[in-house]
């Protein structure tokens, strides 16, 4: 009689199954420990300091923020720049700054953000993706959004838009009034600039590098 | 084959990641390599009932 | 309805296959106004939002699909133990809690839909986050079901037999369920938040209730064509073993953009390019088992169908088919972090998305229904009706036609608005308005209907087939 097979023994693939599973599950959880600390948010001092960091302290919000090609990791990064006014001041505080960022962040769940646009790319497919709208062309000086709510700088813009949204003809798909408080509109658009100044690996490829005429138009 | 480290913060990982396939070979080769330990186990196991 | 059932565990599990018949009525109902509004812009505008509608498809998608697998785990419980199920009045008990908490959950969905910014709103009202929208309470209301229904398993399991099957469901439900709290937290760090929303989404549905359909399968092949026990639990620890080995790690394909270190593209890269394999092995596995057990059927002389349910087996065949297809090839599609870079986040995600959770999930779930109905029945062999063939036909041309549809849409997006645009608000709209993706989004909504057109037919026919004469009973 031929031998039994290993391979089509039962225990020896449960035990294996156990094996995989149980040394997968703590792979994943060493890769965490590794991955938490790189992601948990910058401070002001690193800011201050020049420390690069994945995630940036809300302080960001006092800076210019650009996205430029990388060359050693070959896309684009965040790059923070100058001090820049945001509503009219460059010094918010760690705690002022923290405050924003808590209000727009609670905003953008409170207010469904996800289930039409993509945040880092996750959420629904309806309207543009937000990982880098603080850095859209459309909101710059020049841009067709800051032009139509007629004020001056990109957060009043934005803030501007946000709390109503439905009186300004963008596109036929409209963003709804989602009953949006002007404070809420300011710590939206300081959640939206922070996201930008996080580190993506280069995700969105090539964002705002193409302007002016598209299909002839 | 040992490229200078590019990623922002340097980790276990991150160095781990260096070269060209090294952490996708080193976390394969250590789910996998130990099943060997298993077969052997097993394969003693049903020699000995067989008996 | 006269009942055949003596087992309450199985009562149990017919209340809610019920339940997550009508909810996933609801998934579709709410679908079909979303994928309205992508051809009518104006449909309900601020009465029932794209959000609104698209959160309540996703959610109802997740509550169905839970509430069928609590039930499918009901149902076999009784078959693989040999005994009734341990703590069957706590269950019914919580039954009637999940439900009312997912209908008080829609109702605010629907009605109260946003709330101001602070944490009142994400205890009482929306999370915000896709598919854990649900507000805290109900979190927690479901962490503590799950754990009725997990105490439910194991005192079950370590009374009664405890089969393969069995051991795999234990070890999977316990980690389903606990994977749930890691979704429940906030943070204003939205890379960190991402991270953790991964584990409940990734861990879910590329590791753990695949581990489920691998399990549901292996008991429906015992079941339905007799297959032998011992071969189909060696399959099964054979796909445990490689759908956790990918799955796991696979996570690393979730954190390609998220604000992650960059090693996590080749970890996401290279586990998650394996996930289809087990797909593939699931495949294989009930084609050779049913064609094994037909073959040793009529080396006996008898020219007889093994199949004891064919509704349900049809089912089950689709599922083998529409995972390897769905979460395997489309998943496959972008998966690499040099594709993944242009289609994250597009139509094409969503194509992925429609025929996985259908191939996957939705159609081994329907299966159990149908097998639901025979054991309520007392029916021995049980017959497509017309009925049967036409609800399968139209729900899987439905699905595919608007997976093709939705692919079709995402290939502009990624060359227009990703490729060529660099994912601007301006990119976005000038792919949205290209006519491939116009066109697309008619055809998904053409498809979307006739999808819910078989579901009607599904529907009356899970009511009306146990009462067919032509069954053997």
């Amino acid at each position: 009689m031929a031998k039994r097979s290993v391979w089509s023994d039962n225990r020896f693939w449960q035990r294996s199954a156990a094996w995989v599973t149980g040394f997968a599950s703590i792979l994943l959880i060493w890769l965490t420990f590794d991955t938490i600390p790189q992601i948990t948010m910058g401070t002001d001092a690193d800011l201050k300091g020049g420390v690069t960091k994945r995630v940036p302290g809300p302080t960001v919000i006092n800076y210019k923020i650009t996205y430029e090609m990388d060359a050693k990791r070959m896309h684009e990064i965040p790059v923070i720049g100058d001090k820049e006014l945001f509503f009219g001041r460059d010094d918010w505080s760690e705690e002022e700054a923290g405050a924003l960022l808590h209000l727009g962040k609670l905003g953008s769940q409170a207010k469904n953000c996800m289930d039409c646009h993509t945040l880092l790319g996750n959420g629904a497919y309806y309207a543009p993706d937000l990982t880098k709208a603080w850095l859209d062309p459309a909101w710059g000086p020049e841009g067709s959004m800051q032009a139509m709510t007629g004020k001056s700088t990109k957060e009043e813009a934005m803030a501007e838009f946000l709390q109503h949204p439905s009186t300004y003809p963008t596109h036929a798909r409209m963003m709804p009034d989602l009953g949006i408080t002007a404070e809420e509109a300011k710590g939206l658009v300081a959640f939206l600039k922070h996201m930008s100044s996080i580190d993506t690996n280069g995700f969105p490829r090539n964002f705002g590098r193409m302007q002016g005429a598209v299909n002839g138009k | 084959m040992f490229e200078p480290f590019v990623d922002v913060v340097p980790s276990f990982f991150g160095w781990l990641n260096q070269g060209p396939l090294t952490m996708t070979i080193f976390l394969h080769t250590i789910i996998i390599l130990p099943m060997i330990w298993i077969y052997k186990q097993e394969k003693a196991r049903i020699e000995k009932e067989d008996a | 309805m006269a009942s055949s059932l003596t087992s309450e565990s199985k009562k149990l599990a017919t209340w809610y296959f019920t339940f997550a018949a009508i909810i996933f009525g609801a998934q579709l109902l709410f679908g079909l106004v979303a994928a309205i509004q992508y051809v009518v812009p104006g449909f309900l505008f601020e009465l029932l939002d794209f959000s609104i509608a698209r959160i309540l498809h996703i959610n109802a998608l997740v509550v169905w699909m839970v509430f069928a697998m609590f039930g499918s785990v009901y149902w076999l419980l009784p078959d693989e133990t040999g005994i009734e199920t341990v703590g069957i009045g706590i269950a019914k008990l919580l039954y009637w809690i999940f439900v009312a908490a997912i209908v008080v959950v829609i109702l605010v969905y629907l009605f109260i839909q946003v709330g101001p910014a602070d944490q009142t709103t994400i205890w009482f009202i929306t999370e915000g986050r896709e598919y854990l929208e649900a507000p805290r309470w109900a979190d927690i209301g479901i962490v503590v079901v799950a754990l009725g229904f997990v105490f439910n398993l194991y005192a079950t399991g370590m009374k009664g037999n405890r089969s393969g099957i069995v051991t795999v469901l234990m070890a999977d439900m316990l980690a389903f369920a606990g994977l749930y709290l890691a979704g429940m937290g906030y943070t204003d760090n939205i890379s960190m938040d991402q991270y953790w929303w991964w584990w409940v989404i990734h861990l879910w549905v590329e590791a753990t209730w695949e581990v489920f359909v691998g399990a549901i399968a292996a008991y429906g092949l015992i079941t339905m064509i007799g297959a032998h026990r011992k071969v189909v639990e060696m399959w099964l620890w054979i796909e445990v073993a490689m759908l956790f080995g990918s799955g796991i790690l696979g996570i690393g394909h979730h954190y390609f953009w998220i604000g992650t270190p960059e090693y996590w593209w080749e970890i996401g890269a290279l586990f998650s390019a394996l996930e289809p394999l087990p797909l593939v092995a699931m495949f294989i596995h009930v084609l050779y088992d049913w064609g094994k057990m037909q073959g040793e059927q009529e080396a006996k002389g008898e020219a007889k169908s093994v199949i004891t349910n064919k509704p349900a087996f049809t089912w089950f065949v689709l599922n083998a088919f529409g995972n390897f297809l769905g979460a395997g090839i489309w998943g496959f599609f972008h998966t690499l972090p040099q594709v993944n870079l242009y289609t994250h986040g597009t139509q094409f995600t969503s194509a992925h998305g429609h025929l996985a959770f259908f191939g996957a999930y939705a159609t081994i779930l329907i299966g159990m229904f149908y097998l639901a109905v025979q054991g309520k029945n007392g029916i021995k062999v049980m017959h497509a009706t017309k009925k049967s063939i036409w609800a399968t036909s139209m729900i899987v041309g439905g699905v595919v036609g608007m997976t093709i549809a939705l692919t079709v849409a995402g290939y502009v997006q990624v060359l227009v608005s990703r490729a060529q645009m660099g994912a601007t608000w301006a990119g976005f709209f000038d792919g949205q308005s290209g006519m491939w993706f116009a066109q697309g989004m008619d055809w998904r909504l053409v498809m979307g209907v006739i999808t819910f057109l078989g579901f009607l037919i599904l529907v009356v026919d899970l009511l009306s087939i146990g009462k067919n004469a032509k069954h053997e009973r």
